[in-house]
């Protein structure tokens, strides 16, 4: 066990997974040299040498095309996109290319997207997005969310041991802010979800940060014993983790960093309607950031974030019911 | 300056109710014209030849006219009155300067209708909703597997709403204690599961006038046909009720469901009951359409029909039962709820009474009379044929049939077959 943040713990996993498995590769934009927009692969380069640790032009459409074609022939590339927002120029590739190949062809494309995201920082409307539901929406790509500095390298490993297309979405507030008990060396996380706290009168469901938001804005809810469901695992969905926690608690707040509308805390409400119907004592609530552009402008930017206010707010009105 | 109004007139037309109404009767007014109503207070009470209801006005205002007198029969979606929609004549009227006195006699008035007699034991802030309460799908279902009425479920839910904190904490305050059998039936007192339901002594106003609601009337009718045309007998038999009430117990569902499945099992094995008998014409059915009597209190009886019992287990039946009764109650009935009965039971436990002569339900040719389970001493005989004394539940099932249609021996063996199954139910 080592105590570690978050950004240590991917910073681990990474490390020993090259050091473990030689078909291990990271690729990214000054991962190499510089190690990285927010250090991550810090020193890698000295370790495994600029064949393992490549830096890549600015181009997310090459790095993820070029991944792909490595992990055809059986390698297990790692890329990292600087920031989550810039998915959106290697869309085609992942989407149409990678998640599809093994439906079309029959060939596993087992490459590990690393997407740093979610705001707080004023970093503004390019470099604070939660793009994780474009990814749920297409078939083929699994999307894992950690909150924790032991999920996230567990969850890292495990994605890179996957077969399939993996967007890792890994939270930049998180990165400094929260860190834990982690165990050494190669361990997997499953792709489910966890019971951060357990509760019976009303559960929140979330991932990433808001799992800290959700905690704390429920800490000390009048005595409400509130249950914070960690989804961890947005593709697959733990459907069974989320019914239960559902017919235990029947009254369900759902928190979304990202923007409302197809949000992946809809998609858990809808299943909610679908197959918890039965359990439910109130309305299915959420909290999300409206569908705006998340603004540079600090109050600008929680105002629009859900906060913890916001949160435990939802929740006394949802207990009140 | 009336003249000048732009009024919003909506009509109050006759309801379909049910697939098979074509038309329906006006059997009395509950406003005049120039009366104000509230949305949702009763405007007028219909009947069809079955079943009787309230036609609820569809928005506030002032009744502008009544088009159809009381005890003439119109098609479904004839005009049946005008009202005028506040927010045109009703809005318009204080802006006539002084003139509010003019308005505050309105007041008075509506003030003895029943609907504002419900609102002091509501919680202020339910206001905003109209009376009706609504339950959670986990509320609804917590009650129904413990056989709960919500409406004696205290709410701390926003505005008095039932949580299902609520309902839990009512079943651990064992308030819903399990009934004595004696009572087990559809006539179990239930409160009115709706503020309207409160307002159906009103259809009873010549109580003390001598005459007869349109319903006793009918009942009246319909049970001296029956008397007048079949050749009534009544059998009974001794049923010993230990293993229904063990069977009950577990499933949680009235004994009233086990003797419908057992006389459900009994008529397809002895076909010729589960039958009409229309002058000389005798039609025997293949499905069970069991029906239920159900009492309305003060004001009468019911017999809502479940339409292929025979496919239902007891606790499908009991479900069923308790549906039917519930609505019977509360007016919620349509007239396809009523009719193509081929058999019916009757249950009016309730008060202990152990025997009965019930007469049949026309065109059907028998029914079931279910009282009281007592426990009496009874002697048993063991595997061995020592006879000893014990203590078993015990109730008399009695069968009026139609001599016309069957014979005695015949309704015997009908009687036994029905004891057969209820002492044969499996237990556990």
């Amino acid at each position: 066990m080592s105590t570690l943040t978050y950004l240590q713990a991917i910073s681990s996993a990474l490390r020993d997974e090259l050091r473990s498995d030689e078909r291990v590769l990271v690729m990214g934009e000054d991962i190499g040299v510089f190690g990285g927009a927010f250090k991550v692969t810090a020193g890698f380069i000295d370790e495994f040498g600029p064949d393992r640790v490549m830096d890549t032009p600015l181009a997310e459409s090459g790095i993820i095309g070029t991944a792909i074609g490595a992990a055809v022939v059986g390698m297990r590339p790692v890329c990292e996109m600087q920031f989550s927002d810039f998915i959106s120029c290697g869309f085609d590739q992942l989407v149409n290319v990678a998640g599809k190949m093994y439906y079309r062809q029959g060939l596993a494309v087992p490459i590990t997207v690393r997407l740093p995201s979610g705001g707080g920082f004023s970093g503004g409307p390019f470099h604070s997005q939660n793009p994780e539901a474009w990814f749920m929406h297409a078939p083929g790509i699994k999307v894992v969310a950690p909150s924790t500095a032991e999920d996230a390298k567990g969850l890292l490993h495990s994605a890179i041991h996957d077969p399939n297309p993996v967007c890792f979405m890994e939270h930049k507030h998180l990165y400094r802010r929260v860190k834990g008990e982690v165990p050494d060396g190669v361990f997997e996380t499953p792709f489910t979800a966890r019971v951060a706290r357990p509760g019976s009168d009303m559960v929140v469901i979330t991932y990433g940060a808001m799992v800290h938001t959700a905690l704390e804005a429920t800490e000390d809810l009048d005595g409400a014993s509130v249950e914070v469901l960690d989804l961890r695992s947005l593709v697959p969905l733990d459907e069974d983790a989320i019914l239960d926690s559902v017919e235990r608690c029947s009254k369900v707040v759902i928190v979304d960093e990202a923007n409302s509308t197809c949000a992946a805390g809809a998609q858990v409400a809808a299943l909610i309607a679908e197959r918890g119907f039965e359990s439910l004592d109130g309305p299915v609530v959420r909290v999300a950031t409206p569908d705006v552009p998340i603004p540079f402008s600090p109050p600008l930017e929680q105002a629009v974030l859900p906060s913890i206010d916001r949160v435990r707010e939802a929740c006394r009105e949802l207990l009140a019911y | 300056m009336s003249s000048s109004r732009t009024e919003t007139v909506v009509d109050v037309t006759m309801p379909q109710m049910g697939v098979s109404v074509a038309e329906g009767t006006v059997a009395a007014w509950r406003v005049e014209v120039g009366d104000r109503i509230a949305a949702d207070e009763t405007i007028c009470e219909i009947s069809t030849d079955k079943i009787d209801t309230e036609v609820p006005a569809p928005v506030s205002g002032v009744v502008t006219e009544i088009l159809v007198p009381v005890e003439t029969t119109v098609e479904v979606g004839t005009v049946l009155a005008r009202i005028a929609a506040d927010g045109s004549a009703a809005t318009e009227a204080p802006a006539n300067g002084d003139a509010p006195d003019a308005e505050a006699p309105a007041a008075p008035e509506s003030a003895a209708a029943p609907a504002p007699s419900t609102t002091p034991v509501a919680p202020p802030a339910a206001a905003p909703s109209n009376g009706a309460r609504r339950y959670s799908p986990v509320v609804q279902r917590i009650a129904a597997e413990h056989g709960i009425d919500l409406g004696q479920v205290p709410g701390t839910g926003r505005g008095g709403r039932v949580r299902k904190q609520d309902v839990l904490a009512f079943i651990e305050s064992g308030a819903p204690a399990e009934a004595p059998l004696h009572i087990e039936s559809p006539y179990r007192p239930e409160p009115p599961p709706a503020p309207a339901v409160a307002a159906a002594p009103m259809a009873v106003p010549a109580a003390g006038s001598g005459q007869l609601s349109r319903m006793r009337r009918r009942i009246g009718e319909h049970m001296k046909r029956s008397l007048e045309t079949a050749a009534t007998c009544t059998t009974w038999i001794e049923v010993d009720m230990s293993r229904v009430e063990a069977a009950r117990k577990r499933l949680g569902v009235t004994a009233l469901a086990f003797v419908a499945r057992a006389t459900i099992d009994a008529l397809r094995e002895h076909p010729a009951l589960n039958a009409w008998l229309e002058g000389e014409k005798y039609t025997q059915h293949a499905g069970v359409n069991l029906g239920v009597a159900v009492s309305l209190g003060d004001d009468g009886l019911i017999v809502p029909v479940i339409h292929n019992a025979h496919e239902l287990s007891p606790e499908g039946l009991a479900i069923r039962i308790r549906d039917l009764a519930t609505r019977a109650r509360a007016r919620q009935l349509t007239p396809d709820e009523v009719r193509d009965g081929t058999f019916t039971i009757t249950n009016p436990g309730q008060y202990g009474s152990i025997m009965a002569t019930p007469i049949i339900n026309q065109p059907q040719v028998a029914i079931l009379d279910f009282e009281a389970v007592i426990k009496r001493p009874v002697v048993v005989t063991d595997a061995d044929g020592n006879d000893s004394i014990a203590i078993r539940p015990i109730t008399i099932l009695g069968l009026s049939w139609d001599h016309r249609a069957l014979d005695g021996a015949l309704s015997a063996q009908f009687l036994a077959t029905v004891k057969r199954h209820l002492e044969g139910v499996v237990a556990a």
